[in-house]
């Protein structure tokens, strides 16, 4: 453990440098939080994603069907043409895998968290949960303006301005190699 | 060197294992899953072929090309209104109450988008006279959905509905007045040719209901009877798994009804806008009809289900309905015999309804009883039970099915019995990130219901049918058959109950045996 902890110091963990500013240093207990962070979330995905792959015949048809809000035009009508409604489910089903894979590994972890808040944003607007629309029997609890989805989606802005792939993931080897490695993952 | 690129090899890959204990597990843990989800394939578990009950399609709007269909309302209640909106009418508070900062609420979209029929409300006829001037300014109301405007004439108010059915400016009338005036008027309309959309229940006695199906089969006017939960697609689910074998052999079906409320008792005297009523608007002569003479009363006025006079009891006003679901399930019919007991405990300020009441239906021929619980004074929710000796059926608006633990069709089918071997819901689907699997489901099933990849209530589907059948497309799905079956049935409770006798059923001669 001590020794870990020397190795950080001389080793040094570089923060990203993000709009031009300045660096600094993850301690051990932060790198422990993100990396924690990542892989729930990254977890997560993964497994809606597969669940939904090995469900026959998964659609998110009646999901679209039944949305809700200023935004359920759009996703009926997804659900209406059945050429776009295939194109949406295999996007759904394999972004979740890809985005978890992503998040769990700490592999393009850039993208992947956009991707991610992307997704998610969908969800929330298909039922976003909005005094008068109703009561969603697709959501166990009780939300208002916030829910789960936008907790999920902050927790994934927080990690896209904290990465952590940089270090406790696969982005280490891929980025590692550049003299100003951070400047150009940007 | 060396040691420090092992080091952070180790550190890029610090989350290899954890994915790999997921890799590892994830396979037994996501079959569990889907087993308990009903996304799993049903046709498997279940021995069946694919459901076609959920691919029906809605028929094609036969009003645009259709002749306008002219109608007249007879009762405009609140059920009333409720079915003129079905029709694409509604009175100017409505679109008031629903417009928020100018634009329309979902409510009113809703209704906006929903089919135009293409009928015009040419007549009302109400007793109470509140109600005929609410009807006539809905009629006037040129608001209706697909923007289409008629510039129409207010309706005709005709004082008693006898004069609205020898009217020749109205071809079709709708029935939704106290139960002791159904068959009167339905008669009396189908003998002037008019095709008949009456509300539940259909008929306040056994030779009332006699009547009314000699009539209607007479005359040939199209008829539905206003149990809507015909087009609610749970029920139409349920037949064809119990028509697929799923339940094995049914051998008996409870039903319920649990309300803690006065207004639930139906004790509505101070309920809608009924403090306005007195003697002066009211007709009460026309309101008694074939009724014994009574002093002019209010709580008779506005309470009149809770009087055997004019009212059915409980099991006129709710067990109708969960009997017609259940009779759209499983095809019952009349019972051989029926015993009822129960008694006016809670509610004695008004008429002489039982508030508590048991009643059990027994079917010899189909091996079955059918049984009828009844509490105004605990609110509980129960969804009817359909017990089998292969699974057993909670049948609402959604439909729960469990295993038997002795059966033998599911012998091999790895699901606990106290979890859902089959569960549907209209209009659910397998969530997105969001969510757990929810088990909760929707009551009644008199709401909306999912068709043809719409939600749309069923009530709007219910009349739809009617007038699409009156254009000569397709037929009732509550047609005089099913309200004879209906309308005897709980009459049959009603004799048991009133003469604290079992009573059997004469189908050949079609008359009660006390």
């Amino acid at each position: 453990m001590k020794k870990t902890q020397n190795i950080q110091k001389t080793t040094g963990q570089k923060l990203p440098s993000f709009g031009g500013g300045g660096g600094g240093s993850y301690s051990s207990g932060q790198i422990f939080a993100l990396t924690s962070l990542r892989v729930l979330i990254g977890w997560h995905f993964l497994y809606e994603g597969l669940v939904k792959l090995y469900t026959p015949g998964w659609t998110a048809k009646e999901y679209l069907l039944g949305s809700v809000g200023p935004f359920s035009p759009l996703f009926k009508s997804i659900a209406k043409t059945e050429s776009v409604l295939n194109v949406v489910d295999t996007l759904n089903e394999w972004g979740l895998v890809l985005i978890g894979l992503g998040l769990f590994l700490g592999l393009m972890s850039k993208p992947v968290k956009i991707l991610g808040m992307l997704l998610l944003s969908l969800y929330y607007l298909a039922y976003p949960p909005f005094a008068g629309l109703g009561i969603n029997v697709h959501v166990e609890g009780s939300y208002w303006i916030v829910n789960k989805n936008l907790i999920e989606m902050a927790a994934l802005f927080v990690l896209y301005l904290f990465p952590s792939s940089q270090i406790t993931g696969i982005d280490r080897f891929l980025i590692r190699n550049n003299d100003t490695p951070h400047k150009k993952a940007e | 060197m060396n040691k420090l690129l092992r080091r952070d090899f180790l550190k890029g890959m610090a989350t290899i294992p954890f994915l790999g204990y997921f890799g590892f597990a994830f396979k037994d843990n996501i079959t569990k899953e889907l087993l308990s989800k009903k996304s799993k394939d049903y046709r498997e578990t279940l021995k069946i072929g694919q459901l076609e009950a959920p691919d029906e399609k809605l028929l094609p709007p036969t009003g645009i090309d259709g002749k306008c269909i002219r109608v007249g309302l007879i009762g405009n209640g609140w059920r009333g209104e409720r079915l003129l909106q079905s029709l694409g009418y509604v009175h100017p508070d409505f679109v008031k109450e629903n417009t928020v900062n100018g634009s329309y609420n979902e409510k009113l979209r809703d209704f906006l988008t929903q089919e135009d029929l293409n009928v015009h409300i040419t007549g009302i006829c109400d007793v109470f006279s509140i109600h005929t001037q609410r009807g006539v300014e809905i009629s006037a109301n040129d608001f209706h959905p697909g923007g289409r405007k008629t510039g129409q004439k207010p309706a005709k108010v005709y004082a008693s509905y006898r004069d609205m059915v020898t009217s020749d400016e109205i071809d079709a009338i709708i029935i939704a007045t106290p139960d002791h005036t159904h068959v009167p008027m339905a008669v009396a309309a189908a003998k002037a040719g008019k095709h008949v959309y009456l509300e539940k229940p259909m008929a306040h006695s056994i030779e009332e209901a006699v009547e009314l199906k000699n009539t209607i089969k007479a005359t040939g006017v199209v008829f539905q009877l206003g149990h809507e939960n015909r087009q609610q697609m749970s029920y139409k689910v349920a037949r064809e798994l119990y028509l697929k074998g799923v339940m094995g052999e049914v051998t008996m079906v409870q039903t319920y009804t649990n309300r803690n409320t006065r207004f639930g008792a139906w004790i509505r005297d101070d309920a809608f806008d009924h403090l306005q009523g007195n003697q002066n608007n009211i007709d009460w002569k026309e309101f008694l009809g074939n009724a014994p003479w009574h002093e002019f009363d209010l709580k008779r006025f506005f309470s009149w289900q809770r009087y055997s006079d004019y009212g059915t009891s409980v099991t006129g006003n709710d067990f109708s309905h969960t009997y017609d679901c259940i009779n759209q399930v499983l095809s019952l019919g009349i019972p051989e015999s029926v015993v009822a007991l129960g008694g006016q405990h809670y509610y004695k300020t008004h008429g002489d309804m039982p508030d508590v009441l048991n009643a059990v239906f027994h079917y010899p021929e189909r091996g079955l009883t059918m049984t009828y619980d009844c509490s105004l004074k605990n609110g509980i929710y129960r969804p009817s039970h359909i017990l089998g000796s292969e699974a057993s059926m909670d049948i609402d608006r959604a439909i729960l099915l469990k295993k038997d633990d002795n059966s033998v069709r599911y012998k091999n089918t790895e699901i606990k019995t106290s979890d859902p071997l089959f569960y549907y819901k209209p209009n659910s689907g397998v969530d997105a990130v969001s969510s757990a699997t929810a088990r909760n489901y929707f009551n009644s099933g008199y709401g909306p219901t999912f068709i043809d990849g719409k939600v749309i209530d069923v009530t709007f589907l219910h009349i739809k049918e009617w007038i699409d059948a009156i254009r000569g497309q397709g037929k009732t799905s509550c047609n005089i058959d099913a309200g004879f079956e209906e309308a005897v049935t709980f009459n049959l409770a009603n004799l048991a109950y009133v003469h604290k006798k079992p009573v059997r059923w004469d189908a050949k001669n079609e008359k009660a045996i006390i």
